[in-house]
Order: structure tokens, then C-alpha cells, then sequence
């Protein structure tokens, strides 16, 4: 799968993505180490919805996009808007994980009425101070990410195989330094007192052996959105898109193609 | 050349077992370990040490800032400058310096140097390090995405608070003032500026841009220093700088005995000390995610990669000579001391000696000696290097008959006592 790119909103910023598959539209919004490719969740997704995969400005070839966009949910809301007004789309699905979660419901809360449905994995943007998560951020500098994963091997095998390793530890490192801008030096984000606001059916789902965002934290999200549920990935760290594509994709095809949940509240 | 006595200002009571039972000496370091009434002593034998200095003949005294750790004890090194502004009427006054993308608004840094300046009679150097990533980041929480664009504009603003006679307006993307105007103003216009820095080529082009001093503070020895500020001055060469070893300042560990022997046997358990529990920093604090740019980023991992440690305690492993070898630390007697700093100065054509004669838990006798020694043996021999060079980067004082003198200081004998006595008469 090639990567694409488009124009975007009044500013002409250059949209890296991924497109594939028919269906209805589904945004993706990745996590904190962007986009590896177009990996196997992805595909897997694509079997069923029209998918389409943008990095975040900050993110992988939009690396030097971070400066134009502020640390807060609204540059960051508008530029999502402006990639389904491209497409011409009024509404999507959007799924969104790690960081991409906070987007994805700041975007149903802020325009709760171009979001179908909403699926938060391991979302970040809550802040309990009983959860005694690890600091994504204060991580040793020769393998920065390794905690997002479950698998101790993790790191090595989804960022690293068969890639340059000075290019794929450099972009590590500045996909995490996208994040930083977010959520430094604590991942509140203001999300919660927007969270009300969201009207479409939400899944959040948090993983087994997530070091970064503890199980704690489902309750806490589902709890206060309106038409929310909550699941379970096991197996997997933060990085749940990528350690279990197939359970993952599973659980979001389901939850979307779920008739017997009500429409807009 | 010039020479400048630094201080750190290290917790020397760190227990012995520091290393494998805490993780940390900076960010989340066990405060149970520090002491207050201990500090008492510390804080003013730290001072005794640089004001002595200056009685010596030490061209300038060296304080810096770090917070939430046992490496040192100054948060505020303003406050140290402000003692010594009073304490002292020669040295100039090295503050190396304000991170300056700490303090919202930045102007509180231009008012109190401007402060430290005019009490002083415009002894200052003013440093604007960006500051390391366990203070900026995890300390004090400044975002590492954010910080160095900050920093410049922090700087920005200073130099303008400093200059501009007028009130104006500062709209910028970090800071917003509608009234700058500040009050007081310092005597120099401005104080020389010197950049610390670690090494990464942005800082040298900025110091090139602005015509500051590159401070280059590492704790990986001079041999690998040296191989450093060869690339900062092809870098000033390429940018049409002339050359002036004032331009650039390099910090180093010093200790001197009688003999080489002596040097060994008196300061090599402090050395130790400084290199294994006061470099003892969890390698998830030393740097955030976006503190270093991508450039920097690339190039130190493409020298790790060619197999150069980064480990900021990396000498701990090391015996005392392959320390001494290696340039960790200068050490011996005052003349093969005088050998080893004639080699740091020009290997690294530096004009500008920041001398750490203070390390670890080194008692405050025995950095008298090393301090006294260093002044009287080793400074006559070197002074002479580097002549036909203007030192343009060294505060330009008042002259001395025009400054204010303060009062003397007195002090009570006992708590109850009425009348004060000079110092003098109580001695030390």
C-alpha cells in the first residue's frame, strides 16, 4: 500500500495517508509511534470499511508540521474536519489509539455530529492519580518505546525489522516528541469536561499488559461518555493495533457493525 | 588567560551504597538523604570557597543551576550571584547561568541579572544555558517539544528588555507582555554573554550569529572534548568568525598536590565520589523526548553506533590514572598539572578556563589547598597564553573608586550578646 498524499484545509497542509478498501468510512488515528506502514490491523480493517490513515501533524513525514498546530484538542479537531471535508465525507467512523484515542474523542465531542461511530483504544487525556501507569516520556533514550509494548521483543520487531536503524530509532524519537507536545508532563488533557459532549456509540477498549494506560482507566473513560461499553484486549501492550492485529480488528469490525446498538442519542 | 573558580555545590553525604539502592541522584532522588542543618555548614563553606577564590586571584567565580537533585544545591543561582555581588569587588561574577525557558515571564531573568549587575558594579557574566532535560523536563515540567523554541524567544526578549529604552509591547508565540519596561537596567550594555552548551551545532551557529562565548561543560574528559570544539571551530571558520580563543570557555576537574603521588592518595576518593554517585542519573530523565533536536539526535546515534559511550558516568569505571589519561580530571603536581592544562588549552584553544576545584565530597581544607595551589603554581605559568587576543567575552566593571563599597560585615558571638563583633576579630 502506497502512501498518498492531499491538501488540506485553509493552510494547504500536505496530508500523509493511507486508503483502502469499501465500505463505510472509517478515520483511523494512530498512536503514539504513528504509522508502521500499512500494517496487518489495517488490512484487516480495510476488508470491511473504506479506511483512511492519515499521520498526525507532528508525525512520520509530517514530522516538521508540529510547530503549526498548539499543544491543546482544537488545531488538531479542525485539521481532522478539514481531511473528511477533502474526501467529501459528512460522517465517519472514527477509531482511534494511545494518543490518536484523545483525538478521535476530541473530535466526537467538539463535532459530535460527524462521528458515527467512536472506538478509544488505550486512550490517553485522563488523569487518575490512583493509577500508578509508567511515564511513557521518562523512558531510557536507547529504547525510548519499548514499554508501549507487551511483548519484551516488541520494539525490535514492529519498528525495526528489515529498516535503516539510526532512521527508524530517529523517527521513534520524534513520533514520541509529537506526543510530548500533547500530553507533557501529564496526560491531562481537558479531555474530560468535553467528554459529555460525545453522541455516538463508543467502545473503549484498554489491553491486558498496557504499562502505560492500566485497566483502571476504562471505567474511568466509559463511565463518562453517554453510550459507551467497554472491552478487553489481551495479549497486548499500548500498542494493541499493532501486537494483535487480528483480535483488534475483530473487536472494532464488530462493534461497528453491532445493528442492536441505538443510533445518534 | 583567564581562569574561574566553579562550583557545583554537590550533597556530599551521600551514603555509600547510593548507586545500588537509589536510582537516581537527580529528578526523583530520595530527599531523606538531604539534610538542612548540615546545609548550614555546606552552603557557607561553598561560599567561603568562592569568595577566597577572588582573594587568590581567580579571574571570575562560577555558580550554575539545577534543581531536584543531590549533584548540586543550587536552584537559584541569582541568589548565590547576589552574595557574591556584595562579598566580593574583583572576580567577575560567572552565573552560567538561568535556563531561561524556566521563568514565565523571561523578563524576571533580565531584572535580576540587571540586579546582580548594578550591585556589583558590572561584574556579570550572564549564561543563558538552555538547561539539562532533568531540570527543564522532569523537574521543572517544561514541554521538550516547546522548549528550545522558548528558549529563543526568551532570549529575544531579554536582550530587547535589556536594550530598548522604551516601553513595548512583546506579542510572541510564547510569551505575551503588553508592558515590557525594565527597571532597574544593568550597568554593563549588556553583560557579556556566554552559552553553555553540550555540543550540538545549532548552539554554535547561535554563538556565532550573536558573537557569544561557547561554554562547552562536559563530563567526558578533554581528549574527547577536544575533538568537539575542533568541530566548533571549523564551524566558526565556515560562518566567517576570526578566531579568539575568548570565544570559547571549557569546564574541567582539577585537584593539585605537592606530587603526583600525593594528588593520588588526597583526591582520588572525591574524584570517585563526583563520577560514580553524583553522575548517577536514571538514563530516563537524561533526555526527553524532543530536547535534543533531530540533527543532534542523528549524530549521537551514529557515534554511539561507532561505539563512544554517552553514559554521563562513564568514568566511574575507570582506574585513577586512565581518569587522569583520558582528561576526566587534572591532577598531580603543579607542574604536571601546568603540562595538562597548557594540552586542554590548546587542544581545545580555549581562553577561557572554567576550573572545577571543587568536586564530590571534597572537605573544604583540602580545596583551600588544591584552589591555593592551582593559583600559585599553576595560573603564573599559563597566564601568558593567548596574548594579542581581546578578551571581549570578560565583564567591563565600574572603576573601583567609584563603586559602592559595602558595610563591613560584624556578627555576634554568642545569641545573647549586644554588640557585634567584626569577623575579622572572631576569625574562622
Amino acid at each position: 500500500m502506497k502512501l498518498a498524499t492531499m491538501k488540506v484545509g485553509p493552510e494547504n497542509r500536505e496530508v500523509f495517508y493511507y486508503r483502502a478498501g469499501s465500505g463505510q468510512p472509517l478515520l483511523y488515528l494512530h498512536s503514539m509511534l504513528g504509522l508502521q506502514g500499512f500494517a496487518p490491523a489495517l488490512a484487516r480493517l480495510a476488508e470491511s470499511f473504506d479506511v483512511i490513515a492519515p499521520f498526525a501533524p507532528g508525525w512520520g513525514p509530517a514530522k516538521d508540521q508540529l510547530p503549526d498546530v498548539d499543544e491543546g484538542p482544537l488545531d488538531l479537531t479542525l485539521h481532522q474536519c478539514d481531511i473528511l471535508d477533502r474526501l467529501g465525507l459528512a460522517r465517519a467512523h472514527v477509531v482511534g489509539v494511545s494518543i490518536g484515542a484523545w483525538m478521535a474523542a476530541e473530535l466526537a465531542a467538539i463535532e459530535p455530529m460527524r462521528v458515527e461511530r467512536l472506538v478509544l483504544v488505550n486512550p490517553l487525556g485522563l488523569w487518575l492519580d490512583r493509577a500508578d501507569g509508567e511515564d511513557p516520556f521518562a523512558q531510557h533514550p536507547g529504547f525510548p518505546s519499548a514499554v508501549l509494548f507487551g511483548d519484551p521483543d516488541g520494539r525490535k520487531k514492529h519498528l525495526f525489522d528489515g529498516r535503516d536503524k539510526v532512521d527508524a530509532h530517529v523517527e521513534e524519537l520524534l513520533n514520541l516528541r509529537a506526543s510530548a507536545k500533547f500530553l507533557w508532563p501529564i496526560p491531562d488533557t481537558g479531555v474530560k469536561r468535553r467528554l459529555p459532549r460525545i453522541k455516538a456509540p463508543t467502545l473503549v477498549a484498554t489491553s491486558e499488559l498496557d504499562a502505560i494506560v492500566p485497566a483502571i482507566y476504562g471505567p474511568a473513560w466509559r463511565d463518562a461518555i453517554a453510550n459507551a461499553r467497554l472491552a478487553t484486549l489481551a495479549k497486548a501492550g499500548h500498542l494493541a493495533d499493532l501486537e494483535q492485529p487480528e483480535a483488534f480488528a475483530t473487536l472494532v469490525r464488530e462493534f461497528l457493525h453491532d445493528a442492536a446498538i441505538a443510533a445518534v442519542a | 588567560m583567564k581562569f574561574h573558580w566553579f562550583n557545583l555545590m554537590p550533597w556530599p553525604y551521600l551514603p555509600d551504597d547510593f548507586t545500588e539502592k537509589h536510582r537516581s541522584v537527580w529528578v526523583d532522588v530520595d530527599s531523606r538523604l538531604f539534610d538542612p542543618v548540615k546545609a548550614n555548614r555546606i552552603y557557607n563553606d561553598y561560599l567561603d570557597l568562592l569568595e577566597l577564590a577572588e582573594d587568590v586571584g581567580y579571574d571570575g567565580l562560577g555558580i550554575n543551576e539545577h534543581h531536584q537533585n543531590a549533584y548540586g544545591m543550587m536552584p537559584s543561582p541569582q541568589l548565590m550571584a547576589a552574595t557574591l555581588a556584595r562579598r566580593t569587588h574583583k572576580a567577575a561574577i560567572l552565573l552560567l547561568g538561568q535556563s531561561l525557558a524556566l521563568y514565565d515571564p523571561p523578563t524576571r531573568v533580565a531584572e535580576e541579572m540587571a540586579m546582580i549587575d548594578c550591585i556589583s558594579g558590572g561584574r556579570l557574566i550572564s549564561g543563558f544555558p538552555v538547561g539539562s532535560s532533568m531540570d527543564d523536563n522532569y523537574a521543572c515540567g517544561v514541554n521538550p517539544a516547546t522548549l528550545r523554541e522558548k528558549y529563543h524567544e526568551a532570549h529575544d526578549l531579554v536582550r530587547r528588555a535589556w536594550s530598548d529604552p522604551d516601553v513595548f509591547a512583546w506579542n510572541g508565540k510564547h510569551y505575551k507582555l503588553r508592558y515590557v519596561n525594565l527597571w532597574p537596567r544593568p550597568i554593563q550594555s549588556p553583560p557579556p554573554i556566554w552559552i553553555p552548551g553540550g555540543g550540538s551545532v545549532e548552539t554554535w551557529d547561535f554563538c556565532a550569529e550573536h558573537d557569544y562565548n561557547y561554554s562547552y561543560l562536559s563530563f567526558q574528559g578533554y581528549v574527547r572534548g577536544a575533538q568537539l570544539m575542533e568541530g566548533f571551530w571549523r564551524r566558526m571558520e565556515e560562518l566567517k568568525c576570526d578566531f579568539n580563543p575568548y570565544q570559547a570557555a571549557f569546564a574541567q576537574q582539577i585537584c593539585v598536590a605537592e606530587t603526583d603521588a600525593e594528588a593520588k592518595r588526597l583526591y582520588e576518593k572525591h574524584a570517585r565520589y563526583f563520577f560514580s554517585r553524583c553522575l548517577h542519573v536514571y538514563p530516563g530523565y537524561a533526555d526527553a523526548p524532543g530536547y535534543r533536536t533531530e540533527a543532534t539526535i542523528r549524530a549521537g546515534l551514529v557515534s554511539q553506533m561507532a561505539g563512544q559511550s554517552s553514559a554521563l558516568n562513564q568514568a566511574a569505571a575507570l582506574s585513577w590514572e586512565e581518569m587522569i589519561e583520558k582528561g576526566f580530571i587534572v591532577a598531580g603536581s603543579p607542574d604536571s598539572v601546568a603540562e595538562q592544562i597548557n594540552k586542554v588549552a590548546t587542544s581545545l584553544r580555549v581562553g577561557h578556563l572554567v576550573c572545577l576545584l571543587h568536586f564530590g565530597d571534597m572537605p573544604n581544607d583540602l580545596c583551600q589547598h588544591s584552589t591555593r595551589m592551582f593559583a600559585e603554581k599553576v595560573i603564573p605559568q599559563m597566564r601568558g597564553l593567548w596574548q594579542g587576543h581581546e578578551d571581549r567575552w570578560s565583564p567591563k566593571p565600574m572603576p573601583l573608586a567609584d563603586r559602592a563599597v559595602p558595610r563591613e560585615v560584624t556578627m555576634p558571638t554568642s545569641a545573647n550578646e549586644p554588640t557585634p563583633r567584626r569577623v575579622a576579630e572572631v576569625g574562622r
